[in-house]
């Protein structure tokens, strides 16, 4: 089991001070968020990805290349890397060199961007969303497993004899996990490839994300990758604590009452009965996390998402500290006793290159070209990509 | 058969005359049903408690497990009947909230019978310019019939327009549940009455009556 932060990069003033950071002090807090994430014994730091104001969260290869370069061990990956609006190309170049300059530390979260006005800033249109992530993460898919690529697209200048460089390290791409709170359709894709699912869990109610969880399950098992138990599966998670629950609760209310997403909506106390939102001790944290399995099953990355909604830097360093001492290793412990021998860890780049040589050595097709449909309520990926190719 | 009916209504007051209109149609309803054999069952959506989860689930994107079980009443029944006060020249705010939650294609198909309230009959087009096209958007079926009721319309409980109105309503709201031939959307059509055969006698245009 891997825990970790995640961070949408958001500048947010302070409700407490009013104040509210310069663009460069919260890139530079990110920086020493990621590194205090490492020192604390935390697994995974993930950036989101952002274009626009109030974020500072564009350029993300860039700041994952700076805090590789301060770090030894933690995975480095995205929170999401919008697949839409971005050339695959690029991401399949500038990920590659990330995996080379931090030794394979690197994985990727696939995520759409749901702010219809950044899409034409690319070229884009929102509402073409979905065959978006489908036949751009399709070519992606390629660039990182095909030396030369000759390819045609609808979305896209057609490639002819195309190589992306560099090539990925040792030959394995990074993995990938695609993120969705609601679609259908990108629990299917993940499914489809075998590649991990994440959903976001922190917005919406519990029951959402068994769903959504569920559906990308059976498809894995159905698309030949392992059993629906087998599936890699991530979740996020939103936190804040204190010793004194009490007082968990007096500090964060103002944060939590002025916040960009939920704020000026429900009561905090509502918000946590009814999302995955947990203020309090530590041991209340460690009590509500470990309930997540009881509705997605065992699963291999949690993430939490702690800097956001204006929190000082000197506030989440605590919190960082708090959860690396106090929350994760009892985590890490119950997990580890509850998970069945044949569910799998999180891939990592060691264990994808020790898979490669494995199936170098058994030559064992990973799945069939267009494999068939079971009659369920979902439209197949190889279905999806034909209608947008 | 037992049909349900899920009534919305968007009244604030206690009692509101908005759920006065509204019960009155939902009874109008049942008895039509009964007529045809048939039973109904009556669900009401009183939309003043849900105030607070409506503008929550706008900021959330979410909706309370109160508010959820309010639109599965809604999406599940058979039929719906829905009232609104007029404010400022349309539906209240809080009425449009309730449809700005559900998801697009919850009502496609939906029988549906609509009707406002408000102080003056001024209002009554409120109907056929508001609230009408909502539903068409989401693409409900809605009965020809729409009823409004202004103050002056409680006056008057025997023989007025008003119950002729509701009781009309109601048999095009019963004959979508339960079609039959020469049934009042019908009868609205092809069996209108002639006037030279039907005349209204002169002690009844005396009266007032038409």
């Amino acid at each position: 089991m891997q825990f970790g932060i995640f961070t949408v990069g958001d500048v947010t003033t302070d409700p407490t001070t009013g104040r509210t950071p310069t663009e460069h002090e919260r890139i530079k807090a990110t920086v020493a968020i990621a590194k205090k994430a490492e020192e604390v014994g935390l697994d995974v730091f993930a950036t989101g990805e952002h274009h626009n104001p109030p974020f500072v969260a564009s350029a993300p290869t860039t700041t994952l290349a700076y805090i590789g370069a301060q770090t030894e061990r933690i995975v480095l990956s995205t929170a999401t890397t919008l697949i839409t609006t971005t050339d695959p190309v690029l991401i399949a170049e500038n990920y590659a060199k990330l995996q080379h300059l931090t030794d394979g530390r690197v994985d990727l979260m696939m995520g759409r961007g749901n702010t219809g006005p950044v899409y034409p800033w690319f070229g884009k249109d929102i509402r073409q969303g979905i065959p978006l992530a489908v036949e751009n993460y399709a070519l992606l898919h390629r660039l990182w497993r095909e030396d030369v690529v000759d390819w045609e697209g609808k979305f896209r200048t057609p490639l002819q004899g195309f190589t992306s460089t560099p090539r990925p390290l040792d030959g394995v791409p990074p993995f990938v996990w695609h993120g969705s709170i609601r679609s259908p359709e990108i629990a299917e894709q993940a499914a489809y490839y075998g590649d991990g699912f994440f959903h976001n869990h922190i917005f919406w109610p519990a029951s959402h994300t068994q769903r959504m969880v569920a559906l990308y399950r059976r498809r894995f098992e159905h698309y030949g990758h392992g059993s629906a138990d087998q599936a890699i599966v991530g979740l996020g998670g939103q936190v804040f604590m204190r010793k004194n629950s009490q007082d968990a609760v007096r500090e964060f209310r103002p944060y939590f009452d002025n916040a960009p997403v939920y704020g000026h909506g429900p009561s905090l106390e509502d918000f946590s009965e009814m999302t995955p939102l947990t203020v309090g001790s530590p041991q209340q944290v460690i009590e509500r996390t470990l309930g997540f399995r009881e509705y997605v099953g065992d699963y291999q990355r949690q993430l939490f998402l702690m800097d956001h909604a204006g929190l000082p830097l000197k506030t989440v360093l605590e919190q960082l500290d708090i959860l690396g001492e106090e929350v994760v290793p009892v985590l890490r412990r119950e997990y580890a006793a509850l998970k069945p021998a044949h569910v799998p860890d999180a891939p990592t780049h060691a264990s994808l290159v020790a898979a490669a040589a494995a199936s170098r050595t058994h030559t064992s097709p990973s799945h069939a070209a267009t494999p068939a449909d079971t009659g369920e309520d979902v439209r197949p990926q190889g279905l999806l990509e034909e209608q947008h190719r | 058969m037992t049909f349900t009916v899920a009534v919305v209504s968007a009244g604030l007051s206690q009692p509101s005359s908005t759920r006065l209109l509204a019960d009155r149609l939902s009874a109008a309803v049942v008895d039509r049903l009964r007529s045809a054999g048939q039973d109904g069952l009556v669900e009401v959506v009183e939309l003043r408690p849900l105030a607070h989860a409506l503008a929550d689930n706008l900021v959330t994107g979410f909706p309370n497990p109160e508010l959820e079980a309010a639109v599965s009443t809604v999406v599940d029944a058979d039929a719906l009947l829905t009232v609104t006060p007029v404010f400022t020249a349309s539906y209240s705010g809080l009425f449009k909230m309730f449809f700005d939650v559900l998801d697009k294609d919850a009502l496609v198909g939906k029988p549906t019978l609509i009707g406002a309230t408000a102080g003056t009959a001024r209002h009554s087009l409120v109907l056929e310019h508001a609230l009408r096209p909502l539903f068409s958007y989401l693409r409900a079926v809605v009965v020809p019939t729409a009823v409004f009721a202004a103050t002056e319309d409680f006056g008057d409980t025997t023989a007025s327009p008003l119950a002729a109105r509701i009781d009309r309503a109601a048999g095009e709201l019963v004959d979508l549940l339960v079609p039959r031939a020469g049934g009042a959307l019908r009868r609205t059509s092809s069996g209108k009455s002639d006037p030279f055969e039907d005349v209204v006698p002169f002690e009844e245009l005396l009266r007032g009556g038409q």
